[in-house]
Formats: C-alpha cells, sequence, structure tokens
C-alpha cells in the first residue's frame, strides 16, 4: 500500500468498518515524516464529522508519542478556540486535523499559499459519506483550491464498503483521473437477528414501546451495547423507556448531535475508559473510530439502507476475524419488512449506494468568493480549478459565468445603477471583495448545511443560574407553554421562557413531557430498499422469516384489503379524520411519489375534488382530499395527458421549489444564516426568502438562482420523462379499493405526518365559514348605503 | 369611490373582500391588505418598506432590488379598484431615511402618478421613515384623526380624542388550524380599542399574533383577526 500511494497521485482505500483504515491513512504520512522531518503543515485530515477529528487525534498522538517521533498534531474545527487558531495559521502543525467548513475558512485566508504550500497528503475520511450530497461537492472545490495550491498534493480517500467503488475514486480524483482502488474484503458476514418479541407489536408508530423490556435483556446480557435510533427524539424516548426498566441501575448514557459539547465529550470519554453498558445513539456515533469493545448493536426502527445499516453494525465488534452481532427491533409491524428486506440484501452481499450526482451550483458563488478573499481573482483561472473538482467537470461556462455575476453584483436584469457590490475590480482587472465587510460576513457564513433555528437549552438551578445542555429548535420552542414539560437529554424539564436566545427551564418529575422534534432528523429509504419490500411482499414463501406477528398482519391486509401486486398500483380509499385519503402504493421511492403527489393533487384541484395535502413515503403517496375518489376519477388521474404544458409553471409555485430556493438563497450568500455572530432567527430568513422567489419570479425570471433552485429541487423529483414512463405503465393496471376504514398496511403511512399541503379549493373549503358569510352580506348593506349616499 | 355595488357583492362572495366593524364604523378588509373606510373613501394601507431590497443589499445581501416596484404594482391595482379620495399610508412606507435616493427612476414615477392620481395623498410618519423628502410628494402627518378613530404608525399612549387607534408597525401574522392542517398567512387584527393592519410590503416579515408582545396591546378573548391567504381574506375562529 505504502509504494502505491507514493506513486499515485489519489488512493481510494475501501475497507470493512473495524479493519483499521483511518490509521493506514496515515501511514504513509508518519514514515515520510519520519524519514524526513519538516516544519509546516505536511498532511490534512478532512472527517465530515467534529467529533472524529478529536477521536483521531486521540488515537494518532498515543502511537506517535509511544514510537517517539517528533511530529506535532492538531485539530482545528468550528470548537477551537481562536488564538489557538491564529497561531496554527502562524505556525501550523505537521498534521491538521478538521473538517470541510473549517479547511475552507483556512482557504480564504490571505497567507492560505504560505500554509498550504507544503502540502503532501490529504486524506479524505469517510468518503462514501460525501457522494452525492452538496457537503461532499463543497469538499471536492476545497481539494481543487489545494491542489492549485500545492500541485504535488496526493489524496488518500477511506471509506466504508460501497456498492459503486469506481464511482467513487472518480469523484475522488481529479477530473480525468480517479483515484486508485485499494479494496479489503470482510473476511466474516454479521450475525443479524431480528427481533421476534412476545409483547404485540404495533401497527404504527416509531417509538418501539412495545420492545423496551427485550432490548434491555439484550443489554443486560451483553457487554457493551450501541443501540441505534433514527432520530433525535426516538433517542431521548427511548433512553427514557430504558432508564424505566433499568431495574439493575446498568450505566446507560445518551448521545445525540443536539446534546452540549461538554456533554458528549463526557460520554465520549466515559465509552472510552469502558464504564458504560449501553449508549442510546443516532447517526452522531455512526462514523468513526474505535469505540472500545462494543459487542453489540441493536437497531431500533427501520435501517433505511443497507449500506447504512452495515456501517452501523460495523460499530460492534473491531476485530476483523469475527462476526459482528446485530440485533433489528422494528418499531412496526410496516418496518418488519423492512428490515428483513435489508437483512436478504446483506446475506446476498448487495448494497445500495449514491450515485454520483453533478454538483450543486449554488455553492459556486460561495466558492468563488472565498477565492476572492484569499487573492484577486480571476474567472478563467477559477472556472478551470471548478472543471478539475469531478462532481463539476460538466460545469457549463455560461452558467458559471452568470453565477460569476450573481457573485459579483446579485446578477439582477433590472439594475438601475449598482452602488453595493459584493466583487470589485482592482488595476489589474482581477477581482476582490468589495469591502472588509463583506469578507467578514462570507466568512461567518461558509458552509452548506441550513440548519433550523435552534435555541439553546438551559437547565436553570436557582435565579437565572443554570448550565446550557444542547439545543432544541425554535419551532418545537414556540410551541411550549410555560408549565409544559418535555424531554431532553434525557431529564424531564419544565419550560420557564424563553430568554435572550436560550430556553429555560427546570428538571421536573412526572406529567406527559413532549419530545422535541428536529426536521433533520428524517433518513430517506434507499430506492434500492424499497425495491427489497416490494420483493418480499410478493414472495408468500418469504413470510416464513418473517415475526410471526408481522405474518399475521399480512394476512390481516389479505383479508381486509389486498396485498400490492407488482403488475398493478394498489389504491386504498378511506375516511380518516374527517378527510378522504387515498393511498397509492407505487414503490417507486420518495422522489416519484413526490413528483406524482404534485401531479395528482393537480389534477384533483383541477377536477373539483378538493385535494387538501399530500405525504410521501419510499413505498407510496398518501393524499387527503375532501372528495370522494370513484374509478372513473382514477382513469382521468392516471392519463398520461396529466404532463400537460402547464406543469412546468406549475412546478415552480410547489411548495417545494420554495423549500429548495430558501436552501440555496443561504448556499449562495443571497441572505445569510450568521452575521456578526448574532443568529438571525429562522424565522425571519425563512420568511422573506419564500417572499422573495415570488418576487424574482414575477419580475426576473430568467435569474440564475430560479434555474439553480430548480435543479436542486430535481434532486429530490423525478424528472418528468421518467414520471410520463412510469404513468403510461400505470394506466389501466391501477385498482381502487374502498374501504370503511384505513387498512393495516396503511396505518405506518397514515401516521407519518409530514405531509406537503395543496393551496386550492380545498384549502378554502377547510376555512369556510357559512355563519360568517351571511354576517358579512348583512354589513355589505350598509356599505352600499352609505357608497350610494 | 367605490360605485360599482356589483362588483363589491362579487368580491365579498368571493372572500376578496371582508367587512369588519371597528369603532362604530364598518371596514372593508381586502385580501390585498388594505383596509377601506366607506364612510370617508379611505384607502389604507401600512408599512410598505420601500426600499427593504437596496437595504439589505447595503450590508452585503446580494437579494433582488425589485421589491419597491412589486409592491408598488400592487398598490396601484388596488388603488384602481377602489378609487378612494383619500390614500393613507399608515407609516414605515419607507424602509429607512436614504430610501427615496436609492430609488429607481421608474419607481419613483410610479409612485410619483399613484400620488397625482389621488386627491389626498397622507403619509402617516413611522419609526422607519421618521422624515419623506418633499419630493415624493403628498402630506405629512404624525396622525389623523376620523371622529373617534385615531390613525398612527405606533400605538399612542395619551391622545385622549382618540377613543380607538388604527395603528401598523407590528406585522401581524396568524394561523388557522383545521384538524391536521394549518394555514399561515398576514392579518388583521382587531381588538376593542385598538385594530392594527397587516404589512403591505412585498419583503417584510411577521409576528405571530400570539406573541407576548401583540397579546398585551390585543387578548387573545377580545380579539378578532382576519387572515390573508392565497388571495382571500377569513377570518380566525
Amino acid at each position: 500500500m505504502l509504494e502505491q500511494v507514493a506513486q499515485q497521485p489519489a488512493t481510494l482505500l475501501i475497507a470493512p468498518t473495524g479493519a483499521g483504515k483511518t490509521l493506514s491513512g496515515f501511514l504513509p504520512s508518519l514514515v515520510d515524516l519520519y524519514q524526513q522531518p519538516v516544519t509546516g503543515l505536511h498532511t490534512l485530515y478532512i472527517s465530515p464529522l467534529k467529533a472524529l477529528t478529536q477521536d483521531i487525534h486521540r488515537n494518532l498522538l498515543q502511537p506517535v508519542e509511544e514510537i517517539g517521533l517528533d511530529i506535532t498534531i492538531e485539530t482545528r474545527t468550528g470548537d477551537t478556540p481562536s488564538h489557538k487558531r491564529q497561531r496554527q495559521r502562524r505556525k501550523p502543525p505537521n498534521i491538521l486535523l478538521t473538517t470541510p467548513e473549517s479547511l475552507m475558512l483556512l482557504l480564504s485566508y490571505a497567507d492560505a499559499d504560505k500554509i498550504f504550500a507544503r502540502l503532501r497528503t490529504v486524506i479524505i475520511d469517510e468518503a462514501h459519506s460525501l457522494v452525492a450530497n452538496k457537503r461532499g461537492d463543497f469538499t471536492t472545490l476545497a481539494l481543487t483550491r489545494l491542489q492549485a495550491l500545492s500541485p504535488q498534493m496526493r489524496r488518500i480517500g477511506l471509506s466504508a464498503t460501497v456498492a459503486q467503488p469506481a464511482a467513487l475514486a472518480g469523484w475522488l480524483g481529479v477530473t480525468g483521473t480517479p483515484a486508485s482502488i485499494i479494496q479489503v474484503q470482510a473476511p466474516v458476514k454479521p450475525d443479524i437477528t431480528m427481533l421476534h418479541s412476545a409483547s404485540r407489536m404495533p401497527f404504527g408508530g416509531f417509538m418501539a414501546k412495545y420492545a423496551i423490556g427485550d432490548i434491555y435483556s439484550h443489554i443486560q446480557q451483553a457487554g457493551t451495547t450501541l443501540v441505534f435510533v433514527n432520530t433525535r427524539a426516538q433517542s431521548e424516548l427511548v433512553f427514557q423507556m430504558l432508564w424505566e426498566e433499568n431495574r439493575a441501575g446498568l450505566p446507560i448514557a445518551l448521545y445525540h448531535g443536539s446534546l452540549s459539547k461538554e456533554q458528549r465529550r463526557k460520554t465520549e470519554a466515559m465509552m472510552a475508559s469502558g464504564q458504560l453498558r449501553a449508549i442510546v445513539c443516532t447517526s452522531a456515533l455512526e462514523l468513526g473510530i474505535d469505540w472500545g469493545n462494543v459487542d453489540l448493536v441493536i437497531q431500533v426502527g427501520a435501517p433505511k439502507g443497507v449500506s447504512r445499516l452495515l456501517q452501523r453494525i460495523g460499530r460492534a465488534n473491531h476485530r476483523l476475524d469475527e462476526p459482528s452481532r446485530a440485533l433489528l427491533v422494528p418499531a412496526n409491524r410496516f418496518e418488519a419488512l423492512e428490515c428483513q428486506a435489508a437483512m436478504d440484501a446483506i446475506a446476498r452481499n448487495e448494497l445500495d449506494g449514491e450515485q454520483p450526482q453533478p454538483g450543486a451550483m449554488d455553492i459556486l458563488p460561495q466558492f468563488i468568493l472565498n477565492c476572492a478573499c484569499a487573492a484577486p481573482a480571476d474567472p478563467e483561472l477559477i472556472y478551470q480549478q471548478v472543471l478539475d473538482a469531478a462532481p463539476y467537470q460538466g460545469t457549463d461556462r455560461d452558467e458559471f459565468d452568470k453565477l460569476w455575476q450573481f457573485t459579483v453584483d446579485g446578477g439582477y436584469a433590472l439594475q438601475a445603477y449598482e452602488r453595493y457590490q459584493r466583487l470589485i475590480q482592482n488595476q489589474h482587472n482581477l477581482w476582490v471583495p468589495a469591502s472588509k465587510r463583506i469578507i467578514q460576513r462570507h466568512r461567518q457564513n461558509i458552509g452548506t448545511i441550513v440548519e433550523a433555528g435552534r435555541l439553546k437549552v438551559k437547565r436553570i438551578r436557582r435565579g437565572n443560574q443554570g448550565k446550557i445542555i444542547g439545543e432544541v429548535e425554535e419551532y418545537f420552542a414556540q410551541q411550549l407553554v410555560a408549565g409544559d414539560t418535555f424531554l431532553f437529554a434525557g431529564e424531564v424539564l419544565r419550560f420557564e421562557a424563553i430568554r435572550d436566545m436560550q430556553l429555560h427551564a427546570r428538571s421536573a418529575k412526572g406529567g406527559e413531557p413532549k419530545i422535541p422534534s428536529y426536521a433533520g432528523g428524517q433518513l430517506p429509504l434507499s430506492t434500492f430498499l424499497a425495491d427489497g419490500v416490494r420483493q418480499l411482499l410478493n414472495d408468500q414463501s418469504r413470510w416464513a422469516s418473517l415475526p410471526q406477528q408481522v405474518r399475521e398482519w399480512l394476512q390481516l391486509q389479505q383479508q381486509f384489503s389486498v396485498i400490492p401486486h407488482p403488475e398493478q398500483v394498489l389504491i386504498e380509499q378511506f375516511e380518516h379524520r374527517k378527510a378522504m385519503v387515498t393511498l397509492y402504493y407505487t414503490f417507486e421511492g420518495r422522489k416519484a411519489n413526490q413528483t406524482l403527489g404534485m401531479l395528482l393533487t393537480k389534477r384533483m384541484e383541477k377536477l373539483g375534488l378538493k385535494p387538501l395535502s399530500f405525504s410521501v413515503t419510499d413505498y407510496g403517496l398518501s393524499v387527503s382530499a375532501l372528495r370522494r375518489i370513484t374509478p372513473a376519477h382514477i382513469e382521468s388521474l392516471f392519463s398520461p395527458d396529466i404532463l400537460g404544458d402547464e406543469l412546468e409553471n406549475w412546478m415552480l409555485q410547489a411548495p417545494m421549489l420554495k423549500r429548495s430556493f430558501r436552501h440555496v438563497a443561504v448556499v449562495s450568500g443571497l441572505t445569510e444564516q450568521r452575521f456578526h455572530s448574532s443568529q438571525k432567527t429562522m424565522k425571519q430568513v425563512t420568511f422573506s426568502t419564500d417572499l422573495i422567489y415570488d418576487t424574482l419570479r414575477e419580475y426576473d425570471p430568467d435569474h440564475i438562482l430560479l434555474s439553480v433552485t430548480r435543479a436542486d429541487a430535481e434532486r429530490e423529483l423525478l424528472d418528468l420523462k421518467r414520471l410520463a414512463g412510469l404513468l403510461i405503465r400505470f394506466v389501466g393496471k391501477t385498482r381502487l379499493v374502498d374501504l370503511d376504514k384505513v387498512s393495516p398496511m396503511a396505518i405506518p403511512i397514515v401516521l407519518d405526518v409530514r405531509s406537503e399541503q395543496v393551496k386550492g379549493a380545498g384549502a378554502h373549503a377547510m376555512m369556510e365559514q357559512a355563519e360568517l358569510y351571511a354576517e358579512a352580506e348583512a354589513m355589505l348593506d350598509e356599505v352600499k348605503a352609505l357608497l350610494g349616499g | 369611490m367605490v360605485k360599482d355595488n356589483a362588483w363589491l357583492t362579487r368580491q365579498v362572495a368571493e372572500k376578496r373582500i371582508m367587512p369588519a366593524r371597528f369603532g362604530g364604523k364598518t371596514w372593508l378588509l381586502d385580501a390585498a391588505g388594505t383596509a377601506y373606510l366607506p364612510e370617508a373613501d379611505w384607502l389604507v394601507v401600512s408599512d410598505l418598506h420601500l426600499e427593504k431590497g437596496s437595504y439589505l443589499r447595503c450590508y452585503g445581501n446580494p437579494v433582488p432590488q425589485l421589491d419597491s416596484q412589486a409592491t408598488l404594482h400592487r398598490l396601484s391595482r388596488i388603488i384602481n379598484d377602489y378609487q378612494p379620495e383619500v390614500v393613507i399610508c399608515l407609516g414605515d412606507s419607507f424602509h429607512d431615511t436614504d430610501s427615496v435616493s436609492r430609488m429607481q427612476d421608474a419607481d419613483k414615477a410610479l409612485l410619483a402618478s399613484l400620488i397625482r392620481q389621488v386627491p389626498r395623498w397622507c403619509w402617516v410618519l413611522g419609526n422607519h421613515d421618521p422624515a419623506i423628502p418633499e419630493s415624493v410628494g403628498g402630506e405629512r402627518h404624525a396622525r389623523l384623526l376620523q371622529d373617534t378613530v385615531g390613525l398612527c404608525h405606533e400605538p399612542e399612549a395619551h391622545w385622549p380624542a382618540a377613543e380607538y387607534q388604527l395603528i401598523g408597525h407590528f406585522h401581524p401574522k396568524a394561523r388557522i388550524r383545521q384538524g391536521r392542517h394549518v394555514y399561515r398567512g398576514k392579518s388583521f387584527l382587531i381588538g376593542q380599542k385598538l385594530m392594527i393592519m397587516p404589512a403591505f410590503g412585498q419583503y417584510t416579515g411577521g409576528l405571530w399574533i400570539d406573541d407576548e408582545v401583540v397579546t398585551s396591546l390585543i387578548p387573545v378573548n377580545s380579539r378578532q383577526a382576519f387572515m390573508l391567504y392565497d388571495h382571500c381574506i377569513v377570518r380566525q375562529t
């Protein structure tokens, strides 16, 4: 391996979790530094998680000190104190461990060329988690910039096992020169079982309350257990329920991304020193290196993706020759199908993976500004650097120029005179930031993660004195009334007030605590797994491996309604909470269902069916409306001429596009997330970007950010051509079943509450107030008399 | 003056206009966010925040400077609908004291033609626009009075003549919950002594009517909220 790395400009090391790949990634650098000690930065390590840099730091220092190597190693993240950051710029360590955002920030300094001039190696850890997302695109741009500053730099990517190694290698290398691949196979398959509980398993819901007893006894029998859940809300609740069950007083901890840094460090340290028996955690603990002797991983809730599940399971038992042990605990009966499909896929050695996508264009203005902050910028040169980043290799010059112009002055069609520019030209015709303020503002807003507004949670002891224990979303905080109790950081708190952007609360007992929800907490299911579930449903011979309760549930569905057939789209209709709900079991994945939902509700609006909202899952689409649907309606709903001319325009009005625009506006620097460290409340940002979107659509419809938004939304939508094909396949192959109430299979889908509202007759009918209208007419007569006289 | 009774009936039927009582008078609340007082032939609009876009640009946000144009176009349509004797802009018409100098020529011309078109144009001054350059035209007032209803930008604590006050400033917005669906929009808010106009400007945000700041002026149990949603006006019940 050492030889290969030395010769190649880029190397991708793929190995299963636990194979020690992170430390092997550092090996060439350590050898290099041992043979030829240097001053200044030699190796840069980029990790997608802040916590990981701490971890690696700890694990790297130990051997280096033991061998007695004279190598300096430091971390640099958003948590690094400013005096240390300044010192790092003057006197960089040999090895710097950082995140993509902190790296981009370093690249924005005027002395970036000096800092990175002698950089030899850059290590990108957990590279698989950076493909096909904005953060990954952002990272590739930072890499091309680094490469320009130090052309001799070699890239080493570290990745868990992926479905398409070649695609990842292409992503890692400079455009046109994919990384060479070193692949280490896992010698043993993990030992995975699904919980067959004696307690009654619910039809719907996501909290797995029924299985807490089982989970607890597994924790008791194992040495150390990681309990993975899918959302932060779930982690709080599962943690709470486990402690209620915790008769033996086992040390069980909680870990998720919204807890305060101190709290997380403490848990990490306790885990590393073997003081804990179990941690309830979210994906925040998914990546990373050795967590000591974890010998069981419990996945609560659906695994959502095969690769993700393998990654989580890999946290157990970091010895390659022994199988990792895992227990899957579906929270409802539908999730049991997903668990089974995932287990089957793992047994067959099949993986799901993200296909690489063209880079997100809203990052380019940020990148352009970043380059200009470091040194006077030449559009031609920067365009060439952009092309060197693999996701951006197809970037059109025309589009780049428009984004350049947007960065300079907003790029609007109508501009009488421009007094305020972000970039201006210097005497050499190169572009520089117009003011210090522009630079400062840019540095405070670097990144691609647009967060929901957050409030710090302060646990009050007396007076206003207390301790910050983490953060909740502003949205949740606004729902609280003084006296409400809620679960946070594993304890029940009583809400007092919001003061100075902090949520003040005291420890409390009892009541029915609410659970903070986090918008970002949902994990999308891979299309691959959705397909697996469909196959499982239709192969009754495979039902035998499912827990008995799940089999009974499927039989119940068979009797009450129908099991979805592969050659047919099952449509169930029933009344639920004063609305007619139709469920379309397409099994086409979230993207297709999202687009289909937009189309169907549009057509329903035309047919006078008064749609109210729709929600998509990976399996199907649920539409709620005021009127009942008949077979005749279905025929016209599913006719391919639904893709009419006005569709394009209609799509641009969809709430989804506004959501995309919100992100695009922040990432491209149109509006800001942070300014002078006083965080603008998300409410203000949200409101104004929607209005800006409407204004642009009306008065500057060709503006570059609108096409960027459209492209951004298409990452979540299915393109119309494919949808047309899908609709043609559906024609005449639908089966509408009218039911008295929600079917067994529909329960988990109906309980999923993230829905998209439809503007139109349905909404107005919901707010119809007949008696008020009579009153209004009476008043109107007075008015008419006044106007007449 | 609105002459066409048939038009008025249609607008009410389509929920574009909602009549409401305040201060012993009947008002026509428009889904566009304006209030019309038939007995005086007044059209009231509040918080235009003209040139907020260019203001934000000063701070490095490259937001489109199209907000003034959009706001004025909507205002122009409303004025054509009502043909009022008096237009009253209830404060914060301009986002800051330099707004007028930043306005694009076309927008300036549009505003001037609107002011010419109406017999009387009154600027009630607000905290964002304590002074408006003379070049703009129209009258300037700290406050206006019609019988016992006083019009001002922010609530006045000591104004005995104004038993009732019509104000702007707070940008109220409301939500209506129907089952599992929640609808949100800018809102008129009417209390016993106080009525608050929604913000009309293109780039104006809002404050929930359940916010402490608003409920301390108009308590929940004594209020009527008229929410603007998808070109209609609906009452919160």
